[in-house]
């Protein structure tokens, strides 16, 4: 079957992109110099016992690619080798910290893509008037917003000034709130995902106002109301759903996006999440959570895309026939 | 035959060019004409060119060095916007407009400076693309591709990273912004698919028009034909995306060096949000004003770009 | 006494029927107090160039005018019933199910996105309260009544992979299937091909015999209603030339406008190249502007037999013999 094969070769393609981009960082953190001495040179206290175990451990005194194949094997075996900085299984930090970062970035682009949705059907189906012009300058303004600016912003005013929301971390260290940890959390949540769902609001209702208003014009939609179908009907079942179909890919983008930046988006709020530890793994050298994290990351940047195309190929009837 | 056409005096010039020159000159003052007209494209631009404004003068401008600490040595350091520091100062009692307006400058030399080296190399590997097809296009799309799904921002932070490690105790640590030409740099190369992307899209399209085959019947080379009639009605798309890629670029370098791996040298507004997020709640204007300035720059570039790619196709409104 | 018609049993009775359009140009009056109707069974051949009011006439029937577009006075009566002052819920009854409508554009007039069976079925479900199967049951009727094959296979398809041909007769088949008493077809065969055009034609016309429907087709093609209409109204710029059955139109025109069109026709008896040809007539000038719209009689500024005081003030549609009505101050 087509499907079939179309994924098979996706999934070959992102093996290989993948693949290609944690050789690409391996070089480049090699190609600067022996890592060792770099080690040495940024953390004077290291012992040699440190240096001697780490130098077997990575099997440093062999070339480049067995190095690098070595690391790859591991990786296959689910052995992500163990963290400098803080002796402990990379693997397991991935786990930890990659799960408070899609503790914000899922919901982020839940609501977006709903809120979107909402808002762009409002604005489409009162085209012209100022409920529309009031909905395209807030998005055109959302758009341009800088991300963690607008985390600034709304540090400063909701939990300086309102004192409603907390301003940094993910759970409360003294007293969680109304004694439940679920909703500690949640609460922590609230500002990082609305600074999240900013620019992903913003863009996607741009874009699905823009189809709408252009799917609306159509005439099977006229040929809907003809036919006697309610508004709702015709504006939901028929319009929005031709639609939504290309905001569909770029949702793939936009999650991409958030992840590729989520090292700022967590340092505004020193969330605990891969990207705050990417950030702290690069200055501290880390060489084994660098690679495992672009691992990571980019294995889930590579799925999203994947997920989306095979989304596309089932939403669209017309796609199918290749 | 060029004897028999030399009768008249239009086309001795056999290349053809006489022809896309009126059209060329008809899109830009009807792009120019449609732009005015459109609200957001204007506005775009005020913005612009209030950046361009204080990237260009406002070291004169300035009432403070950007480095004048006499608001400190007047324990006048991080006090609210007052007559003497019409935005505040910051906790080393830098005056934050002053610093503000210069990092205007620092803004457009990255935006302009890493746009520059991604359309040198966007077009000319676009372009070549589109027009030559076949096993270069194919192999320049997974390229593209290849870009797209990388989680660019992480590989650009450890790149710089990598850099500023590798050029300590070498010859090169001694160049004034270096830091942040590098990242300057890196931008430029992370910039370059979009833009080769468009330049590809309208490569294949524009070839394929039947003036550049008018071209090609009066005899006009292939240099000619991609340099005199292509590229000139492929500029409007292109000079969309690069526009839209400035504004990107300030807000990756702002992002770069409010992670604090910019250059500690440069006076840009990801630097100035570095130093004073920390102290965001004694004082907020600090981080508040080079926030406000990053904005203003996206949004301009942004409007700009919109009002651009409707004053060059514009939406059939009923 | 009406205007068009000389009995008062009708199907449909529009009169005095005015639409304008207001946009930022200004105001367009598309339709200006227009007036026509048609029995039970019958059809109505609505002709006329583009911008003669003739597609939004049948919308308005619908009370589907877009916007910038309102209604600002006539009545529609319609099996007795005035549809103006209708409020939504009452026109979805109508919609569909007593007055249904065939589009231009097959191509363009069905969902991409959903199959037939889903895209039919669905109108008979809302109209008719009918489940999944029996929808899906009726429309495979319905699609072999239109002349499609293998019915039930093509339930399952999308309309991309249907052809012009075949989706113009599934429009018509979604447009019969709650047996309307009215059917409005726009141009229902440009955009298709010659050699279709004549079978979509002949089905309609089998079609409407055997369901008693009555028709209003809307065209710019004389040459599509002299098979199909009963009766046949010209319009121009907004308003009604004349109004005749279509023999007299054919035979016996009186309007300067209908003459002139008829004379655009191409015939086949006649020799239109080579020694002592005749050229293909054309009707000199353009269509008017709307929002400025020519002074009195809105054709005059193209007319070969305008006068002074066509200029001066709009004719009334007045019969100048039985069945036969004109707008003309010369005749």
């Amino acid at each position: 079957m087509g499907i079939a094969r179309f994924i098979i070769r996706r999934l070959i393609f992102m093996v290989f992109l993948v693949v290609g981009v944690t050789i690409i960082i391996f070089f480049m953190i090699n190609v600067i110099g022996d890592p060792i001495e770099l080690l040495m040179a940024e953390r004077p206290g290291i012992t040699q016992e440190v240096i001697d175990n780490i130098k077997s451990y990575y099997h440093l005194d062999r070339s480049f690619a067995e190095q690098y194949l070595y690391w790859l094997w591991n990786v296959l075996h689910l052995d992500f080798g163990l963290s400098i900085t803080y002796n402990l299984p990379v693997g397991g930090m991935l786990i930890s910290w990659g799960w408070e970062t899609v503790k914000i970035q899922v919901p982020a682009i839940l609501i977006s893509f709903l809120l979107s949705i909402v808002l762009a059907v409002t604005a489409a189906t009162r085209q012209y008037t100022k409920t529309d012009f009031t909905v395209m300058s807030s998005a055109l303004l959302g758009r341009s917003m800088p991300g963690f600016f607008l985390g600034i912003l709304l540090i400063l005013i909701f939990s300086y000034w309102l004192g409603i929301f907390p301003s940094y971390g993910a759970h409360s260290t003294r007293n969680m709130l109304m004694n439940s940890a679920l909703l500690d959390s949640l609460w922590h949540m609230v500002l990082p995902v609305m600074m999240l769902s900013c620019f992903n609001t913003a863009t996607l209702t741009l874009l699905i106002r823009s189809n709408m208003v252009d799917v609306l014009r159509q005439d099977f939609i006229i040929a809907a109301r003809a036919s006697g179908l309610k508004n709702s009907r015709v504006v939901y079942g028929h319009a929005l759903k031709n639609a939504i179909i290309p905001a569909l890919t770029y949702l793939a983008i936009l999650f991409g996006l958030m992840l590729g930046t989520a090292p700022v988006t967590e340092t505004v709020f020193s969330w605990p999440g891969l990207g705050f530890l990417y950030i702290s793994a690069i200055q501290q050298l880390d060489y084994p959570v660098i690679m495992g994290e672009t691992l990571i990351i980019t294995l889930m940047l590579v799925m999203a895309n994947l997920l989306t195309d095979i989304a596309y190929v089932f939403i669209d009837p017309r796609i199918r026939l290749e | 035959m060029r004897k028999m056409t030399s009768a008249n005096e239009n086309t001795q010039d056999f290349s053809g060019s006489s022809l896309p020159r009126q059209r060329r000159h008809g899109m830009w003052r009807l792009g120019w004409q449609r732009f005015k007209r459109n609200k957001t494209g204007i506005l775009g631009l005020s913005l612009v060119s209030v950046v361009f404004f204080f990237g260009i003068f406002g070291p004169s401008l300035a009432p403070y060095a950007p480095d004048d600490q006499t608001a400190m040595l007047e324990y006048r350091s991080k006090s609210p916007p007052s007559w003497k520091n019409l935005l505040g100062t910051d906790r080393m009692g830098y005056d934050i407009a002053s610093r503000v307006m210069y990092g205007a400058r620092t803004a457009l030399l990255v935006g302009v400076g890493s746009m520059l080296v991604a359309s040198i190399f966007g077009i000319l590997i676009g372009g070549f693309s589109g027009f030559a097809g076949g096993m270069s296009d194919e192999l320049l799309m997974r390229f593209t591709e290849f870009f797209l799904v990388i989680p660019v921002f992480v590989v650009i932070l450890v790149m710089v990273r990598i850099f500023g490690i590798a050029v300590v105790g070498t010859v090169f640590e001694k160049i004034p912004y270096l830091n942040l030409s590098c990242i300057v740099i890196i931008l430029g190369v992370f910039g370059w698919p979009p833009i080769a992307r468009i330049g590809r899209a309208e490569f294949l399209k524009l070839k394929e028009m039947e003036f550049v085959e008018a071209a090609r019947c009066l005899g006009a080379g292939r240099m000619n034909i991609i340099f005199r009639h292509i590229l000139p009605n492929a500029l409007p798309s292109l000079i969309v995306i690069i526009a839209l890629g400035v504004g990107q670029s300030i807000l990756l370098e702002a992002m770069i060096s409010f992670l604090g791996f910019g250059d500690p040298k440069a006076i840009s507004w990801g630097q100035l949000l570095f130093f004073n997020y920390e102290f965001l709640k004694i004082a907020p204007w600090a981080s508040i004003a080079p926030g406000m300035g990053i904005f203003i720059a996206v949004l301009g570039f942004n409007l700009l770009a919109d009002g651009l790619t409707d004053a060059f196709n514009p939406r059939l409104k009923e | 006494m009406t205007a068009t018609t000389t009995q008062t049993d009708l199907l449909l009775h529009v009169t005095g029927l005015q639409i304008h359009f207001f946009t930022g140009a200004g105001i367009v009056k598309a339709v200006d107090r227009v007036d026509f109707g048609l029995k039970p069974g019958e059809t109505l051949g609505l002709v006329g160039e583009s911008g003669s009011g003739k597609t939004i006439s049948s919308l308005a029937l619908l009370k589907l005018i877009p916007r910038p577009g309102k209604i600002l006075a006539g009545r529609i009566i319609f099996e007795n019933e005035d549809l103006i002052p209708k409020k939504e819920s009452e026109m979805i009854k109508v919609r569909g199910k007593k007055i249904a409508m065939v589009f231009q554009n097959p191509a363009f007039s069905l969902n991409p996105i959903y199959s037939i069976g889903e895209q039919l079925g669905e109108i008979l479900m809302w109209h008719e309260k009918l489940n999944k199967k029996e929808a899906n049951e009726k429309t495979a009727e319905f699609l072999n009544l239109v002349g499609i094959t293998d019915p039930v296979g093509r339930l399952k398809q999308f309309p991309h992979e249907l052809s012009g041909g075949m989706k113009q007769r599934v429009c018509i088949a979604r447009a019969l299937l709650c047996n309307p008493s009215l059917v409005l077809a726009d141009e229902p065969t440009t955009n298709l091909d010659v050699t279709i055009q004549a079978q979509i034609l002949e089905l309609l016309s089998s079609l409407k015999k055997r369901f008693n429907m009555a028709m209003i087709l809307v065209t710019h093609d004389l040459g599509v209603v002299a098979n199909m209409a009963d009766r046949i109204t010209v319009m121009y710029a907004g308003r009604i030339c004349e109004s005749a059955t279509a023999k007299i139109i054919f035979e016996n025109p009186a309007h300067p406008y209908t003459m002139a069109l008829l004379q655009t026709i191409p015939r086949v008896d006649k020799s239109y190249t080579g020694l002592g040809a005749k050229r293909l007539t054309v009707v000199p000038g353009r269509i008017p502007n709307l929002i400025h719209p020519p002074s009195g009689c809105r054709f005059h500024p193209r007319c070969s037999e305008a006068e002074k005081g066509c200029s001066q003030a709009i004719p009334d549609l007045k019969a100048i013999e039985d069945g036969h009505f004109v707008s003309c101050w010369r005749r």
